[in-house]
């Protein structure tokens, strides 16, 4: 692999994983707003919130594998 | 609505979720009809009403004690909205509590209209709004009428009271007509639909209530527009004018062709009573503020709905225990409570 072609799969790993991030978190805030709001008022909610709150991370680690793949297996 | 918006709303909603998943539920109700008051003020002793209750022990006993404890957790919980609540969300529920604000000037008015004492007011006075507990015990310490509205001339109500001559009824008016002028302007500003919608129900629905008894003491049409609030969904000034024109048997025929026909469509034979009337046309208020609020989960409407079942909870407790107290057989109860 020449170097600009390396160059340009590190910057897409990069884009991969960021993006993905930054789509996790956009979905994650409301989430976590929500379970902090009704963790206010019952604790009891304590385990569903944090269960609510990870589901978004779910597509922050599609991220990393497609970087992952990009970086290892090309 | 933008994200930071919704985040904003998913906190607040979430939290009144799951304040509604505290509310009495509806199937206790007809349980508590079976009750003695001892056996109710333990329940409500051991529920959400606990401290409030512990708190007003010492000063008031039996049924004082609930009715204070009542409103004691009505404004707090009111407040405690306006306190957990930000930007838009704060701005509108600070303009729909206002209502208490009307309903604490009114007691007041009544109250010293009648020759009440200061206790008989304080029993009914609920500082949900903006003006505080302090700011009420103050005025309610007052003499006279004048002296309160004078106590009041600082505030956003006072054009509505100066130039008062005696007549309560036109002053009350006045005051309903202001509050949702008021709260329609800013629910305008603000841009909120959904609010806008729910207030013009609300406005529909207490100028059906009031149409029905206008229209049962044989009011004259003048009379009865006075009374009516302008601002509605579906009954608009000129329906307004052409209903309080008609007969009583007219009115309600009329009716038909509006949705809130349904909500009292089963009793149509028998529109004698005028508590029926109103119990369905505040259930069908609750009903249509629940199901919205599930149509547009992050926006006002959940909160709304809650505000609603927070009061028809309190009303509906305030109803039975009164109603044991004054030994009224439990079928008229029952006919009180919205469930």
């Amino acid at each position: 692999m020449d170097p600009t072609q390396a160059g340009m799969v590190a910057i897409g790993a990069g884009i991969a994983v960021g993006l993905s991030g930054i789509g996790a978190g956009m979905g994650e805030q409301a989430i976590g707003a929500a379970a902090v709001g009704a963790m206010a008022e019952d604790e009891k909610f304590f385990g569903k919130g944090l269960l609510m709150t990870v589901i978004p991370e779910s597509i922050a680690i599609f991220g990393l594998v497609v970087a992952l793949i990009l970086l290892f297996v090309f | 609505m933008g994200i930071s918006n919704a985040v904003k709303y998913a906190y607040i909603v979430a939290r009144v979720r799951a304040m509604k998943s505290k509310l009495i539920p509806k199937e206790m109700y007809p349980k508590f009809i079976n009750m003695e008051i001892p056996e109710i003020t333990r329940f409500i002793e051991e529920s959400e009403y606990k401290k409030d209750v512990d708190e007003l022990g010492k000063k008031y006993k039996g049924t004082d004690l609930f009715e204070h404890a009542l409103n004691q957790n009505l404004a707090l919980t009111y407040r405690k909205l306006i306190e957990v609540s930000q930007d838009e969300a704060n701005f509108l529920i600070t303009e729909y509590l206002r209502s208490w604000d009307i309903w604490n000037i009114k007691t007041i008015l009544r109250g010293k209209f009648s020759g009440a004492t200061e206790d008989e007011i304080f029993e009914d006075v609920v500082s949900a709004g903006q003006l505080r507990f302090r700011d009420l015990t103050e005025i309610i310490k007052i003499g006279t009428i004048e002296g309160v509205i004078a106590a009041l001339s600082g505030t956003l109500f006072y054009p509505a009271l100066e130039g008062f001559k005696g007549d309560l009824a036109e002053i009350e008016d006045r005051l309903d007509k202001m509050y949702y002028s008021n709260i329609i302007e800013a629910a305008s500003a603000s841009g909120n639909k959904l609010f806008l919608k729910f207030l013009r129900t609300e406005i529909d629905l207490k100028n059906l209530k009031m149409l029905f008894r206008m229209k049962r003491a044989g009011m004259e049409r003048d009379e009865t527009l006075k009374s009516l609030i302008p601002g509605g969904l579906e009954l608009r000034d000129a329906d307004l004018a052409r209903l309080a024109s008609m007969s009583f048997a007219e009115f309600v025929r009329a009716l038909e062709e509006f949705s809130y026909w349904k909500a009292i469509a089963d009793i149509s034979g028998e529109l004698s009573s005028l508590i029926n009337i109103e119990t369905r046309l505040d259930k069908y208020g609750l009903m249509y503020a629940t199901r919205i609020s599930y149509y547009h989960p992050l926006s006002i409407l959940p909160i709304l709905d809650y505000i609603l079942s927070k009061k028809i909870e309190i009303d509906n407790l305030r109803i039975i225990v009164r109603g044991k107290e004054t030994a009224l057989p439990e079928d008229i109860i029952k006919a009180h409570l919205v469930m």
